[in-house]
């Protein structure tokens, strides 16, 4: 692990604080993953961003694992020089199920915007201080209860309620 | 800073939540005969001139991550395409080249392999960048521009056709290689298309470089400067229209694009103009990187696919490729049995609306179209289909409506289709 982190403090020339991080893996050549705890997520982003000067997100993953929400920004350092990207995956773990928040990096990232509203939608995964937390991409009349991307909802399951739904939508009109 | 989330779309219905000095509001869309996918923008004017555009999307969710989850990578293989109706290719590549990775044998990839995948990529930006321009052209008002473009996007459209038996979608790859190899007749046969192609490219540059009516009409309009496009992360051709040299088959090289010679294309300008050129130069760099892969393929040998176990270990990768329209990313973890755990694709276009609305501040309401137009919103362009008969060889094309009414008539009264 260690060599992992020097190795990405040399290339991104900042030091990261110990405590800041769970672990951080070399996928391959030029191909890191930190994985961060979501108390510490904000401050080690901000680092990221203002003196290593990440400035493009791709997008944002969110998954499940075990009993817990991991969220995953996917970000690029470019070295424009070199025409040269080093991706990067930012994961932060350990977000309670039961109430799954996490900051914001909407701070560093205006594209944070679509991506953490869509992770909104499909988990339930609140966002502390995005200015407007509101579903994205599922349509006005889907049940507030139902994060369809969970894995307690089965394929047959989220047809089923969008089946209903159209029929409940066409039947209003 | 909230002018910066274009995202949020403002609720009108008492006027109180229009952006500041905008009197009038204009909705485009989710149905409307400019856009050809369903998107729905509201443009906030004073006058003539534009003061905010937001966007509502969701229109087309099909669910397509949460249906793999209950398929296997196999099949998903087959899936994965439909993602887009334009560049399928680009989707299976990043899809095959995670998947092998997760499996281990992203090794064992032949050149063979790897060099027809890579043709596939590239013949389908060279027609996804054609049929781009030229719907641009058909946006400034210039017809007759429309209609050469599409008609000289008919000789990649055959190539593609005649080495995969689809228009489209050619659906070449398969975890472990590809599925169908490119013979030389094939690729003799295809080289001299490549060069008429080529001089028609350089002819439609010409064309947008010196014709004064389509030159006016996109210098200038739409200006996102480099230090927005830093801040609105757009990617692909609107990023390097922008001043921002990245792609990613040079920055983070994948299949052999680090071994073939080809020329990263970018513009500082960042007006519409400097996108299309983009584009241009992009469509020219790959039918000579084409001609390239056809020279290589003579010589280059190798098993065009592995044995991939059905069963794939635990883990997880992210790949990108270049798609037409940009950064093109998947993320998969695997779970140890043959269906994915969780998979993501996020596809370019998403990227790049945030750029595009911006684009949008201070222009006219009458360059909103070939604005809006720049990110390259995709469609499908499959009107049409060829029916061989195999035991004589005799050819028939027919339109949709007369290909439907044909099948009809053939099931209801049982009879062969010809």
């Amino acid at each position: 692990m260690s060599d992992a982190l020097s190795e990405l403090e040399n290339i991104l020339n900042i030091t990261i604080p110990k405590d800041f991080v769970e672990e951080v893996v070399k996928v391959e050549e030029g191909h890191f993953d930190i994985i961060s705890p979501f108390e510490k997520a904000y401050a080690l982003m901000k680092i990221l961003h203002d003196d290593a000067g990440i400035y493009h997100l791709t997008t944002i993953s969110a998954y499940e694992k075990d009993d817990s929400f991991n969220v995953c920004y996917h970000i690029q350092h470019r070295i424009e020089e070199e025409v040269k990207e080093i991706p990067i995956n930012f994961i932060i773990t350990k977000i309670d199920k039961d109430n799954p928040k996490t900051p914001s990096m909407i701070d560093f990232f205006v594209a944070a915007d679509y991506y953490e509203r869509e992770c909104y939608d499909f988990y339930g995964i609140y966002f502390n201080d995005h200015p407007f937390m509101e579903r994205l991409i599922l349509p006005e009349k889907w049940p507030d209860d139902v994060r369809p991307m969970k894995k307690e909802y089965s394929w047959e399951q989220i047809r089923e309620i969008t089946l209903n739904l159209a029929k409940q939508i066409s039947e209003d009109d | 800073m909230a002018e910066d989330f274009r995202s949020r779309f403002r609720v009108l219905t008492d006027g109180s939540d229009a952006p500041l000095g905008a009197d009038h509001h204009i909705f485009v869309g989710p149905q409307h005969p400019w856009a050809e996918e369903p998107a729905h923008f509201i443009i906030h004017v004073k006058g003539e001139r534009v003061v905010e555009a937001n966007i509502r999307i969701g229109f087309n969710l099909r669910g397509m991550e949460k249906a793999m989850e209950a398929r296997t990578w196999r099949q998903n293989t087959m899936l994965i395409p439909r993602a887009c109706g334009i560049c399928s290719a680009v989707h299976q590549n990043v899809y095959v080249r995670l998947v092998e990775r997760l499996a281990g044998i992203e090794d064992q990839i032949s050149e063979r392999a790897r060099l027809i995948r890579m043709f596939s990529c590239e013949a389908e930006r060279v027609h996804s960048h054609m049929l781009w321009y030229g719907i641009l052209a058909h946006d400034t008002g210039f017809d007759t521009l429309f209609h050469v473009t599409w008609r000289d996007r008919e000789i990649i459209m055959d190539i593609v056709e005649d080495i995969s038996g689809n228009r489209v979608n050619p659906a070449l790859m398969l975890i472990g290689g590809v599925k169908r190899d490119l013979p030389k007749e094939r690729a003799d046969k295809a080289r001299p298309m490549i060069n008429d192609l080529i001089k028609q490219v350089e002819y439609h540059k010409k064309v947008f470089t010196e014709e004064a009516s389509i030159v006016n009409r996109l210098e200038n309009v739409g200006v996102l400067t480099k230090e927005d496009a830093k801040k609105l992360t757009p990617n692909g051709p609107t990023a390097r229209g922008s001043g921002l040299p990245y792609d990613i088959r040079k920055t983070f090289p994948y299949e052999l694009y680090d071994d073939i010679d080809w020329n990263l294309v970018y513009y500082t300008e960042g007006d519409v103009l400097a996108t299309t050129l983009v584009r241009l130069d992009e469509t020219l760099e790959s039918l000579r990187m084409l001609n390239q892969i056809l020279d290589r393929l003579e010589t280059a040998s190798g098993e065009l696919l592995q044995r991939v176990k059905p069963r794939i270990s635990e883990g997880k990768y992210m790949t990108r490729a270049e798609a037409p329209r940009g950064e093109d990313i998947h993320y998969g973890i695997a779970n140890g049995t043959d269906k994915p755990e969780r998979y993501k694709i996020r596809a370019p276009s998403l990227g790049n609306i945030d750029a595009t609305l911006k684009r949008m501040d201070g222009e006219y309401i009458a360059d909103m179209p070939v604005i809006l137009r720049s990110y390259d919103p995709c469609f499908s362009c499959t009107n049409r289909v060829m029916i061989i008969n195999q035991s004589t060889g005799e050819k028939k094309i027919m339109g949709q409506d007369e290909f439907a009414l044909k099948a009809i008539k053939a099931k209801k009264y049982n009879r062969p289709f010809f």
